[in-house]
């Protein structure tokens, strides 16, 4: 089992959010964010002067699936949010011990699917 | 009675029936000494519905029959509308900084802003309105206008017909459309103390200016004998210049007063903990919510119809209310025009910050002048208002003083350019004296009674004299404004503790968060 943490723009989350259903996953999890990647936030300006901000909003999107859908889903994801322009975001993979359906008690990959 | 005998025997049961007895008669003491102390504060020499009322009216109505008798009810009607709308602008101040600052501080700025309105209100009515309205001497009033046996003090001797001097307006409707005024001074102070001022020290700070700084120097401006008021005449204050201090609807009596004691307070306070400044590499803190802070700005700017136009206490003076309301908008206009320029040419970028800034900027320097100009003059006035408070922004950010909403760049110095360039703009044209109940005085050009500056060819005398007004109000109110922080920092009641301001400002002073999350 992987959960998967795509970094996205915020506003690419209604979009990928539709792709996703064409492929099928399993659910997902969405927490605003603030941060920078290595181009250290971009510059404002507040009265007149300029000044550099270093966090920006973003989207996290955590989905928890069996290892054999991970690839899937990452393609996907990285399909609908490329867009070429610094900014579009990361993909982490993440191992998971183990999953548990608090309705059901099941655990394990069928927890996930 | 026998059973009342019987227990009189008893020692006990005697000294409880004495004490019960004293008790009684000592509330009945104390009810005594209140209704005469009652009588003595609000009692005066004519009260309400008194039959002594019928001879006061008849005096009344002779006096009044050689005006139309639809001239005063007029007069009081736009002085109290110009009272609701400047009160209005309440609204707006509150808007402003309450959108300028963080969300975790603006539970206090709602707190405060609320709080010394209600102050406000009870002081003026007091004592500030009779320091600054009454007759007394040239420092000081305390009486009506006219009259020094009638009292103002806590409106003592204000009688059913009573109103303030020749203008017709009522004492009371006179006293709301000053305290309206007295407020906006003393919410503009606390613009630049947002975020780490104990509220102990705002309500006692908040006390000082509306009870005592801005009473006493606004007597000095617009009190019947204010010093700067009579300037200049016969027997005042230098005699020899030949000109007095204006102030048409108070950038230094209002505006320059606020924005002196607001830099004194951030001055005092020093900066918000973790507040760095553009020298040293720091990021500024931004506001929460510029929505609410431009809706706050346009209330001002609104509200501002009636600062102006309403300060002619006349609406019989139609032509003078139209000139004024028609100078107000134009230097809101170019004033909010430059300083966004002024930005874009900076940055490349449009600043709504600026904007907004640059509009009020424009609406406190077209105060003082807005009678006594043309319309080209108020929109120059606006666009060099706009362009000083840009740059004065820039000014205390070198300075590293923290002054969230720009109180002191928009009305301390646009205050002070607003006074002095009626000695420039004033265009020869509309009378010294202001409007009149029944009208406008007719005034020839360039006469020595209308108002003339330097660009009109009236020489430095109109200068002079508001140069002298503006540095005389301005000194005073910062010198009394760092004594009176000083002191209360002294005591250690003007900052909140290090420790409140990091676990959180609103939660540690009022218990609560502005927005909750649920």
């Amino acid at each position: 089992m992987k959960k998967i943490e795509a970094i996205i723009r915020p506003e690419n989350l209604e979009v990928l959010k539709a792709h996703l259903e064409g492929v099928g996953y399993p659910g997902l999890m969405v927490t605003e964010i603030r941060g920078h990647g290595k181009q250290g936030g971009v510059i404002h300006q507040f009265r007149g002067n300029e000044y550099k901000s270093f966090f920006l909003s973003k989207m996290k999107v955590e989905i928890v699936v069996a290892d054999a859908q991970v690839q899937k889903l990452v393609d996907a994801i990285s399909e609908v949010c490329k867009s070429g322009t610094v900014g579009d975001g990361k993909i982490f993979v993440l191992p998971v011990d183990n999953a548990f359906r608090i309705r059901t008690g099941e655990s394990g990959d069928t927890a996930v699917s | 009675m026998k059973r009342f005998i019987d227990k009189m025997k008893n020692q006990k049961d005697r000294r409880y029936f004495f004490t019960l007895l004293g008790g009684k008669f000592l509330g009945l003491a104390v009810l005594l000494t209140a209704y005469q102390l009652g009588k003595a504060m609000f009692g005066g020499t004519n009260a309400w519905g008194d039959e002594v009322a019928a001879p006061v009216a008849a005096a009344a109505a002779t006096a009044v029959a050689a005006i139309p008798g639809y001239v005063n009810p007029i007069n009081t009607g736009w002085v109290l509308l110009g009272a609701f709308l400047v009160f209005g602008m309440q609204a707006g101040f509150t808007m402003l900084e309450a959108g300028f600052c963080r969300e975790r501080e603006t539970v206090n700025v709602l707190v405060e802003c609320m709080f010394d309105t209600c102050v406000c209100g009870l002081l003026h009515w007091a004592f500030g309105f009779a320091f600054m309205f009454g007759e007394g001497n040239a420092f000081i009033g305390w009486h009506l206008p006219g009259d020094p046996t009638k009292s103002l003090i806590f409106m003592k001797d204000v009688e059913l017909f009573s109103t303030y001097g020749g203008t017709g307006i009522p004492i009371f409707a006179h006293y709301l459309f000053q305290f309206a005024f007295a407020d906006c001074a003393s919410t503009i102070c606390s613009g630049a103390m947002v975020g780490r001022t104990l509220f102990v020290g705002d309500v006692l700070y908040s006390i000082g200016v509306s009870g005592i700084i801005y009473p006493l120097f606004g007597h000095w401006c617009w009190g019947p004998d204010g010093f700067l008021a009579t300037m200049g005449s016969q027997g005042h204050f230098l005699s020899s210049l030949g000109m007095n201090f204006h102030d048409f609807a108070g950038s230094t009596v209002v505006h320059s007063i606020g924005g002196w004691v607001a830099i004194a307070g951030a001055i005092m306070l020093g900066p918000r903990i973790g507040r760095k400044f553009k020298r040293d590499g720091g990021e500024p803190m931004v506001p929460h919510n510029l929505t609410i802070a431009v809706i706050g700005a346009l209330i001002l700017w609104f509200g501002w119809y009636g600062f102006n136009p309403c300060s002619t206490l006349s609406m019989m003076d139609n032509v003078g209310v139209a000139r004024v309301a028609m100078n107000t908008t134009l230097a809101a206009c170019t004033g909010g025009l430059a300083a966004i320029f002024w930005i874009y040419f900076r940055t490349k970028k449009w600043d709504v910050i600026s904007i907004i800034n640059g509009s009020l900027a424009g609406l406190v320097a077209i105060t003082c002048p807005c009678y006594w100009v043309s319309g080209l003059g108020a929109m120059i006035i606006g666009v060099v208002a706009g362009v000083l408070v840009v740059l004065a922004t820039d000014l205390l950010e070198h300075f590293r003083i923290d002054d969230p909403v720009g109180a002191w760049p928009v009305h301390a110095v646009c205050g002070i350019w607003g006074t002095v360039s009626l000695g420039l703009f004033a265009s020869g044209q509309y009378s010294a004296a202001g409007s009149s109940p029944t009208g406008v005085p007719i005034i020839v050009a360039n006469s020595a009674d209308a108002l003339s500056g330097l660009f009109y060819g009236g020489g430095m005398k109109v200068l002079t004299a508001q140069c002298i007004g503006s540095f005389i109000v301005c000194t005073a109110t910062f010198l009394s404004a760092m004594a009176m922080f000083a002191a209360l920092n002294a005591i250690g009641i003007l900052r909140v503790s290090k420790e409140g301001e990091l676990s959180g400002f609103d939660i540690d002073q009022h218990g609560m968060a502005v927005y909750s999350h649920d």
